[in-house]
């Protein structure tokens, strides 16, 4: 669904960030990047979702070359949601019409479907759709977003450290309904994550980054049993049995 | 004194179509321009052009919008490269560039001297060709607020609020901002230039003082002190600093202070009404409803 193939990336006319990196994730299958602060896991993230063009390599999606299709055309005709990190909710709008700005593009019977079915999926939201979206804590919002992301029916779903900030209890909801996204809508989820140990707890596959370049590559279940890459990457002291 | 009334509401009426162009650029879009006056340029030296060439008046009038919807779309292509604060130190230059350009040119716009001898507006209807014009004015400034209304509660203006607030959410959902942007730009430079054809046909006169930067800072005062993002509050803020900076002169007559008191007081309403407000009030007189999918 996803192939990136010698992604090279940066910003401005900096140093490359990324330096050659290639990756692939299927549909039904959670892939998740992850790697030390500062190894080019967002950018790697921004640079598929098209926020970043590549200075060199290809990116297609379902086959098709998206490499310099920007953001915006992604979202709107290759069936792409994007979850960002902080600054995920227009705190002024309710959180109803947050949701509904991510099914601009459908009938207005398949948009009240959809949100009818996305209430049902989400009674936490549902029961404060008439609040302003400034109002809810962190993890709601991270829901939020998820959910606005789904309305559109997306193939492909990006999220950039949909764990940031939130409590462990919270952390625990929304990697429970990123999984839940997996296994009911069978999309291709790529996610970048911090918190190692609960992303690979829901993830298929994973990417390990250093230095923009992939370090390592292995099934999740395989790298959450392995003490050297514990101990390497993921931290491996705090967790080790 | 009733035809200076009718002189300062007529200007107010023209100052609060340019603060309606400066809210939506600056106010629902975030475009922060600091190169207002030089679309509002395009429009009076559009009216100067045409007349100067010996066109019908009314030539003058898509002339200068082409010329702002030209200028417009090179300020909304520096914006695809430029931030915020830079694009609006961009804006301000190119503003400048411009002015100082017409200052040096001499056989299209006159140089310093500028063209005189527009036609005015409604001159046959002596005694009330004052009162004509001002209700011409008051019918555009009607007009002009309710397309901006109707422009800011639409989808459209939905994606411009979006964009002012979390830009790079927008984009995430599928808006494409250079877009809203060239729009945004092409609309508001559309109005500023209108704004600045009736303004050239007002005074019959259009020169390069007209186009200084403190008149950019004039109006933005206008929008701030008014309300930044409501349309009813910036026409009121037009009204507000226009009659305020009017009417100083007459009370340096009833104070008796010097004459340099006048120019110093209107500089002091400008800078200290901003600051003032930008300190204590920021929203404005007026602040802007938030919230809703109507674009409200």
């Amino acid at each position: 669904m996803i192939e990136a193939k010698d992604i090279r990336a940066g910003y401005g006319d900096g140093a490359d960030i990324l330096t050659g990196i290639s990756l692939s994730a299927d549909r039904r299958e959670i892939v998740t990047i992850l790697g030390p602060n500062g190894c080019g896991k967002s950018t790697l993230l921004k640079t598929i979702a098209g926020y970043v063009r590549p200075r060199a390599g290809s990116i297609t999606f379902g086959g098709t070359d998206v490499t310099a299709v920007p953001i915006h055309e992604k979202v709107r005709h290759h069936k792409v949601g994007y979850v960002p990190q902080t600054d995920n909710v227009f705190g002024t709008l309710t959180v109803a019409e947050n949701i509904l700005l991510g099914a601009r593009q459908l009938a207005k019977t398949e948009k009240e479907k959809r949100f009818a079915a996305l209430m049902d999926q989400y009674p936490a939201l549902a029961g404060k759709k008439t609040r302003k979206a400034s109002a809810l804590s962190g993890g709601e919002r991270q829901i939020l977003s998820l959910a606005r992301a789904l309305i559109a029916g997306p193939e492909i779903l990006l999220l950039d450290e949909p764990s940031a900030g939130l409590s462990p209890l919270m952390m625990h909801e929304v990697f429970d309904a990123i999984g839940a996204i997996r296994d009911s809508e069978g999309m291709c989820i790529l996610m970048v994550e911090q918190n190692a140990f609960e992303a690979l707890g829901i993830a298929d596959r994973a990417y390990v980054l250093s230095l923009g370049q992939v370090a390592m590559t292995a099934k999740a279940s395989d790298l959450l049993e392995d003490p050297a890459m514990r101990k390497l990457y993921l931290g491996g002291e705090v967790h080790a049995e | 004194m009733f035809d200076f009334f009718i002189h300062v509401a007529s200007i107010a009426c023209l100052y609060g179509v340019l603060a309606l162009s400066l809210n939506l650029q600056a106010g629902f879009t975030g475009l922060v321009n600091f190169g207002l006056i030089a679309l509002f340029g395009c429009g009076t030296y559009g009216a100067a052009l045409a007349s100067g060439m010996g066109w019908h008046p009314l030539l003058g009038l898509p002339a200068g919008i082409a010329m702002a919807a030209l200028l417009g779309l090179f300020y909304a292509r520096l914006g695809r490269k430029l931030s915020s604060d830079y694009w609006g130190i961009a804006t301000l230059s190119i503003a400048e560039i411009i002015r100082i350009s017409i200052t040096n040119e001499q056989a299209l716009t006159g140089g310093a001297q500028g063209i005189s001898g527009l036609p005015l507006l409604f001159a046959g209807l002596k005694p009330y060709d004052g009162m004509a014009r001002l209700a011409l004015y008051v019918v555009v400034l009607a007009l002009v607020w309710l397309f901006c209304q109707r422009l800011v509660k639409s989808a459209f203006g939905l994606s411009m609020k979006l964009m002012r607030e979390e830009p790079q959410l927008a984009r995430s959902l599928g808006y494409d901002l250079d877009r809203i942007r060239r729009v945004v730009m092409l609309v508001s430079s559309a109005i500023a230039a209108f704004a600045g054809f009736l303004y050239a046909h007002y005074l019959t006169f259009v020169g390069p003082d007209q186009l200084v930067s403190p008149e950019t800072f004039l109006i933005w005062s206008m929008v701030i002190i008014g309300g930044v993002a409501n349309n009813r509050g910036v026409i009121a803020g037009a009204f507000l600093m226009q009659f305020a900076m009017a009417y100083v002169p007459f009370i340096k007559d009833a104070l008796e202070l010097p004459t340099d008191f006048v120019a110093a007081a209107r500089l002091i309403i400008v800078g200290g009404g901003l600051l003032a407000f930008l300190l204590w009030r920021p929203k404005g007189l007026f602040p802007e409803k938030v919230g809703g999918s109507n674009g409200r």
